[in-house]
């Protein structure tokens, strides 16, 4: 079995720096100091037009998962529950709700007031109250911006719902107006959505590498490093910079054919997001087996580049409101996720699917148990299904979990020994 | 003479198979796992070798299976229970296509091809109901033992119907129907039942394909197998060694990766 040395290179470093950087900014916002925060969600984020105000954006999602990395999300998640919430909340929403309680004092910083809260995706009905909570408890207001889901079968938004979603964007304008003290200014908003533009291209082109095999990276647990400043420094020089570093890493790693494992066995892709306690230990269970993501679902819940959403300079609004719309993971309809998941499987080369499940998501659970028989049964591809939470590590049993991953990689090791792949 | 070995660590029990270098079952134990596991499996193993009435040094490999695989610290190998099941019974019945385990804190169902190759499978998560505990607290709390209760499940005639499947709740529902006078029959009927279902429902996550097996610790509850006939509607399977089939597997993949290392 596989050495479990896994690569590090230059960008997961950077992005610590980054990442800490712009939690300093959090810290300091608290402090009265520096920009004011505005609230928003990972789902589809219009970060751009925050930026162009010098707001600083805020994701609680991701103050949650970073506490639940370093395994300090329970006490905050416990705190919640004693306040009422339900165990089958999602936890996501108690973690956060639980560093209110405990003074907003998070591990990596502390995490600022919100000037304002938008609920940029409501897909997620949770989401809604999540931040209806948030302006109970912190007096902040919401402005709740409605994106219609994809309801034809082709995927494609219509004209008018494009047109609700930027007039929606054109009346939150006068809000950022008022809460920064700025007046709005189009070519600002121009030079910001360049900057997204210029990322969205490294990221894109990043994203298309692990079709190359060896995969220069883990699509999954290297991909998620590059998340974090995919959201929080999107719209920003330093975050063009940091994807433009990181695609001329990864094209060095491609020369050399050097892959994320000392020997690329497997190639899997991966549904779902991950469950951040155990990141570590999830991660040796798969490359103990010399097991690599190529692609992952997950790491498009923010937008979905590779498949081919730009920024558009000329046209910030709509642009923005497209990527909300059209190219928001989230916002599409069954059929087309599994198209996704499917794309990545032939065109991505992978001997397999790893679907994880997560307890706290509905959003994203419902209907994977449908997703594992079409994969299974309808397109033969070895599929397997395990369950925890993303953020709650009393539903991640080590031992469970690892049965079922080695197993899987059993069945993948005969199919490879005796040669009828599918 | 040369032999292989598969130790197979369970929740509640553990199981050692000895096979020789033609395959053949030379010697089978069963011992409670406890809680030393390394003990456990240590012990089964040289009961294996003793009941086989070899040495030590004349096996050649041994592949640890089970919850506590990792625990069989003299072995050489680990392989899931999963892939060890399917191997085993495909080797004593190759017509098998769907393999239930039913152990003490787990069921799977386990879809296979006339090899052995695990073609996919489902476990229950997180919860015990529908494996060998529910049953057990069942037995409890009826103060009866495991091997009485599946015979006398098959004696009732009108099975009560349960409001639960918690493996913790079930004590309660129970202690109810006997306050309200049914008869230990209809109430054990009633507990198979509900086993049953919930196994039947994990298996038709997979398909269930003829033939079907049972193996694992709940194989030898005769009451069980006809609740999982009934609830499934095809005839099961199930091989005098049904709960030895991990350890068997394993030693089979013992045998394999022996001589794959003597090339």
């Amino acid at each position: 079995m596989a050495e479990k040395i896994e690569y590090r290179g230059h960008l997961h470093d950077l992005q610590k720096d980054l990442m800490n950087d712009y939690f300093d900014q959090m810290t300091r916002s608290a402090q009265g100091e520096g920009s004011p925060a505005v609230y928003l969600l990972i789902s589809g984020n219009p970060v751009e037009l925050l930026r162009a105000f010098d707001l600083l954006p805020v994701y609680p999602e991701i103050n949650a998962l970073q506490t639940a990395v370093k395994k300090q999300a329970l006490p905050f998640i416990q705190k919640a529950e004693e306040l009422g919430y339900s165990t089958d909340n999602c936890a996501y929403v108690k973690a956060d709700i639980g560093l209110f309680y405990s003074g907003n004092k998070a591990p990596m910083a502390t995490v600022p007031p919100p000037g304002l809260l938008l609920t940029n995706y409501v897909g997620c009905n949770v989401y809604l109250h999540w931040w209806e909570h948030l302006a109970e408890l912190t007096g902040a207001p919401i402005f709740d911006i409605d994106i219609p889901f994809l309801r034809s079968l082709d995927g494609e938004p219509s004209r008018e719902d494009l047109q609700y979603v930027v007039r929606q964007l054109e009346e939150l304008i006068p809000v950022l107006e008022k809460i920064s003290g700025k007046k709005y200014d189009p070519d600002r908003l121009r030079e910001v959505v360049q900057y997204s533009l210029e990322t969205g291209e490294y990221w894109a082109k990043i994203k298309m590498m692990p079709q190359l095999k060896p995969a220069p990276y883990d699509a999954y647990f290297d991909a998620v490093t590059m998340m974090g400043p995919l959201y929080a420094l999107r719209g920003t020089k330093e975050g063009r910079d940091y994807f433009r570093a990181a695609y001329e890493e990864l094209q060095k790693r491609v020369a050399l054919q050097e892959g994320p494992l000392p020997e690329e066995k497997y190639r899997l892709v991966i549904e779902g997001p991950p469950p951040w306690p155990y990141l570590r230990t999830f991660r040796d269970m798969f490359a103990r087996w010399g097991a690599v993501f190529v692609a992952s679902s997950y790491s498009t819940v923010g937008g979905l580049w590779e498949f081919g959403f730009r920024h558009d300079p000329s046209n910030p609004i709509e642009s923005i409101a497209m990527h909300m719309l059209k190219w928001n993971l989230t916002n599409r309809n069954f059929l087309q996720r599994y198209a996704q998941l499917k794309s990545y499987v032939e065109d991505w080369n992978a001997d397999g699917l790893v679907i994880h499940s997560v307890k706290s998501c509905r959003l994203f659970s419902a209907g994977q148990g449908d997703m594992r028989e079409y994969f299974a049964r309808e397109l033969n591809v070895p599929t397997l299904l395990v369950e925890s939470d993303l953020e709650d590590q009393r539903y991640f049993s080590p031992a469970q979990m690892r049965t079922r991953i080695d197993a899987f990689m059993e069945s993948l090791e005969h199919h490879k020994l005796v040669g009828h792949q599918r | 003479m040369r032999y292989f070995a598969g130790v197979d660590v369970g929740s509640t029990q553990t199981k050692a198979v000895l096979v020789d270098e033609a395959g053949d079952m030379v010697a089978k134990v069963l011992v409670d796992t406890g809680s030393n596991v390394v003990k456990a499996a240590e012990r089964a193993f040289l009961e294996a070798v003793a009941q086989a009435g070899t040495r030590r040094e004349d096996v050649d490999y041994i592949v640890g299976t089970g919850y506590g695989r990792f625990n069989v610290t003299f072995g050489n190998d680990q392989v899931t229970e999963i892939s060890c099941h399917a191997k085993g019974i495909a080797h004593v019945n190759p017509n098998v296509r769907t393999v239930i385990d039913i152990g003490g804190q787990d069921a799977k169902a386990i879809k296979i091809d006339a090899t052995g190759d695990v073609k996919d499978f489902v476990m229950n998560d997180k919860c015990a109901a529908g494996t060998g505990r529910f049953l057990g607290n069942s037995a409890e709390v009826l103060n009866l033992s495991l091997d009485e209760i599946g015979p006398r499940s098959l004696e009732a005639k009108v099975p009560v119907r349960l409001s639960t499947v918690c493996t913790v709740f079930v004590e309660t529902d129970i202690l109810s129907h006997l306050a309200l006078g049914r008869s230990v029959e209809n109430i054990l009927g009633g507990v198979h039942s509900a086993v049953a279902a919930r196994v039947v429902a994990l298996a038709r996550r997979v398909g269930i394909e003829r033939d079907v097996a049972l193996t694992g610790g709940v194989s030898r509850n005769v009451g069980m197998v006809r609740a999982l006939e009934h609830h499934l509607d095809v005839p099961i399977y199930v091989s005098p060694d049904a709960h030895f089939m991990g350890a068997l597997g394993a030693a089979l993949f013992a045998r394999e990766r022996a001589m794959a290392v003597a090339g």
